[in-house]
């Protein structure tokens, strides 16, 4: 225990350290704020990309500007530094990003153009002018699970999820101790497709969950497609990214949805008035802050179930932790002990499925 | 009189032109090119598009500028070194659809060297190149000897060996090579003796050095040597080759090497000069890019040059029309792609004469 509050106030001091440089020279913003936004895919892909392209839609009407937009810049730095350099020289101030693989760029640009913002969400990077956020997502993806467990007849659920590393991870384990929440029986069996998007992989490995008797479907992949086949096979399943009622009305249950405007139109308030200081370590946004929130509930949730729900978001607004110990991994092992609770660090390593997961990492 | 309209009719020949005039070649090229920017204006102009800004914003903005210029050059550096990687293997048949490969597999030469440390740190950027050469060099060894052993199709085997290598890179970023400081997939950064300086204007790094060495090389080998002379003869007629005693196998198998080289060294570029590390991004499409280059200049090292460097513009040019209109990815695809396409049917009209025939019915 003593350890444990010596690590956390080295922590501490060492972030108090980080901030105290950041207040060193607080960011300024040269004129009134003239976003541009750096988007990596399509803006109509269905998912993660969209779900950025309508919160830009909303900020524009909120905040009464004009944020324009470029739709498919590939994660190459000779791709993203020119056509964040030409939103530069044409007077644009704030530069947001859309995707981990722009980190590195944006982190050059940053300390290239001091005097313009950048923002990138999923991004690893950050600076005096560089915020790097993403979403508590395992939150939203819980709340799920929770209507995933209590729909669930063969106490079998399934999930797709993209790749297999730390904030993907956390979306499956979350889904499943969600689930667990409604219904101590059930169990979840995951497919990694190895890809963000790959609507034909998907679509093998949701079919493949359904023949092994699983009749809720979760998921974190860029596209609608395993809602889709849930609607075919008249199972029920919840979505990412967007509220996917749009895709499959008839199965889809819930959705844990992207709500940046949330947390940017704040930020970019506080950019204009001078009060920006970029967190060191990067916004992870809570449900309570922007991120992600759920889209919940489709009609075929009891109403009981979706009350449930929404008092266990009230419960996570108010600083309930999904991953309260203990948690066990696959072979039984303790991760995180009776009475104690991840760091963000251990959620952004998390390197292991917990128990009653099928399904490896490798 | 109505009689002599049945008697003598008129139609459309085909006649192979037995002589080419450079010049005359020239303008049909420029006249198919005009047609292609053609018929792009006037999409851009139903667009909504300003006739005004086309010119000042993709031509003035890509070509006479520094800021567009240097840009280009960036963008047509890795453009020259596959365009030469598809000529060295096309010109004697050998049809190497696996570039995108091969540059990926320099990349991960060239990373090995990076994230082990290997030899001391001032040539450690050579080694990196020597690798990646060799490592893509290695990736098309199989084909090669499929194809002259066993005369397997190069089509179909350098092509699926594009997904082995895409793959192998996501298990490296995935799993051994993950960046130990952050845990996320990609490999941890390069340090700075493991990069490609830049030249000291505007963004341009070395890679146009590497360029520049590796046009002269091949101008040599294809232009000046023996074996140059060799190859163009198994081009042209293996049988022929073969009977006159020419060892067309060795030939074709060192093509076909020498393509694959050519292509990590591409991938060195890309890494050690703009990417900084092994990411899932990587290739991105260079391969097919060279493809179409090598096709375009015929094979030939120094209009290959001029093609990379033109196409480069091309991408730029389409890369500001996203960024300064917000446009769709796909409508910029189609213009660069009607352009290409133009440019590559006027090789009909070199080859060919188009004629209106008269003659007599009898």
């Amino acid at each position: 225990m003593i350890k444990r509050i010596v690590a956390i106030a080295a922590v501490a001091v060492l972030a108090a350290g980080f901030a105290g440089l950041a207040h060193a020279d607080t960011f300024k913003l040269d004129g009134d704020p003239k976003p541009a936004w750096i988007y990596f895919n399509v803006k109509n892909d269905g998912g993660w990309t969209q779900a950025i392209d309508e919160a830009r839609q909303r900020m524009e009407a909120e905040l009464g500007i004009e944020i324009p937009f470029v739709e498919k810049v590939p994660e190459i730095a000779s791709e993203i530094k020119p056509a964040a350099e030409r939103y530069i020289r044409r007077g644009h101030n704030i530069i947001i990003g859309s995707a981990f693989g722009y980190s590195d760029a944006f982190k050059e640009l940053s300390e290239r153009y001091p005097e313009v913002a950048f923002l990138n969400p999923a991004g690893t990077t950050n600076g005096p002018n560089l915020q790097s956020f993403y979403g508590r997502t395992y939150e939203s993806q819980y709340l799920c699970g929770m209507v995933a467990g209590a729909l669930t007849k063969s106490n079998k659920i399934g999930f797709v999820a993209a790749n297999p590393f730390g904030l993907v991870n956390w979306t499956v384990n979350a889904y499943l101790l969600g689930a667990r929440q409604l219904n101590p029986d059930v169990t979840l069996t995951v497919v990694f497709t190895g890809a963000w998007n790959d609507p034909v992989k998907e679509r093998a490995s949701a079919q493949a969950l359904v023949e092994q008797g699983i009749d809720v479907i979760g998921q974190h992949v860029d596209t609608p497609t395993p809602q889709v086949v849930a609607q075919e096979q008249g199972i029920f399943g919840t979505g990412h990214h967007r509220d996917m009622r749009e895709f499959a009305p008839q199965a889809t249950a819930c959705s844990s949805v992207w709500v940046w405007d949330r947390y940017l139109t704040p930020t970019f308030k506080k950019i204009a008035a001078g009060q920006w200081e970029p967190n060191p370590w990067g916004d992870f946004i809570s449900i309570g802050d922007g991120g992600t929130d759920i889209a919940c509930c489709g009609d075929m949730v009891p109403q009981d179930v979706a009350d449930k729900v929404m008092a266990e978001r009230e419960a996570l607004v108010n600083g309930k932790h999904v991953f309260q110990g203990p948690i066990y991994d696959q072979a039984g092992t303790v991760r995180v002990a009776e009475g104690e609770v991840p760091s963000d660090g251990d959620l952004w390593g998390m390197d292991y499925l917990i128990q009653g997961v099928t399904g490896s990492l490798n | 009189m109505a009689s002599l309209n049945i008697l003598s009719a008129r139609r459309l020949t085909l006649e192979v032109r037995q002589r080419v005039n450079p010049i005359y070649r020239l303008a049909i090229i420029l006249g198919a090119a005009s047609v292609g920017l053609g018929i792009c204006v006037g999409i851009l102009l139903d667009a909504g598009v300003n006739l005004a800004s086309i010119y000042e914003e993709f031509i003035v903005f890509t070509f006479f500028n520094a800021a567009g210029i240097s840009t280009v050059i960036v963008e047509s550096t890795p453009l020259v070194l596959a365009g030469l990687s598809a000529a060295l293997a096309f010109r004697v048949n050998f049809w190497n659809i696996g570039i995108e490969g091969q540059v990926l597999m320099g990349v991960i030469g060239a990373t090995l060297i990076a994230i082990f440390d290997i030899g001391p740190q001032s040539i450690r950027i050579v080694l990196m190149l020597i690798f990646a050469v060799g490592f893509g060099a290695l990736w098309a060894l199989p084909p090669a000897l499929l194809k002259v052993r066993l005369n397997v199709n190069e089509v179909i085997s350098t092509l699926l060996l594009n997904y082995i290598a895409f793959y192998f890179v996501m298990n490296q970023v995935y799993g051994p090579w993950k960046d130990p400081r952050d845990k996320f997939p990609h490999s941890e950064k390069y340090e700075t003796f493991e990069r490609l300086p830049e030249i000291g204007w505007e963004q341009v790094h070395y890679g146009i050095l590497v360029a520049a060495v590796a046009v002269v090389l091949v101008w040599w080998l294809i232009e000046r040597s023996r074996f140059g002379i060799r190859s163009r003869f198994v081009g042209a007629n293996p049988r022929m080759a073969l009977a006159i005693g020419l060892p067309v196998s060795l030939i074709t198998a060192s093509s076909a090497l020498f393509s694959g080289g050519m292509a990590g060294t591409a991938g060195f570029v890309i890494a050690s000069a703009t990417e900084f590390r092994l990411t899932p991004a990587m290739a991105a499409g260079y391969g097919f890019s060279g493809i179409v280059i090598a096709f375009l200049a015929g094979n030939r090292p120094i209009a290959t040059l001029v093609v990379a460097f033109l196409m480069g513009g091309l991408y730029v040019a389409g890369a500001s029309m996203k960024v300064f209109y917000s446009l769709p990815d796909a409508l910029v695809g189609l213009i660069q792609a009607i352009i290409v396409l133009s440019v590559t049917a006027s090789e009909f009209f070199i080859r060919y004469r188009l004629r209106l025939a008269r003659y007599e019915r009898s």
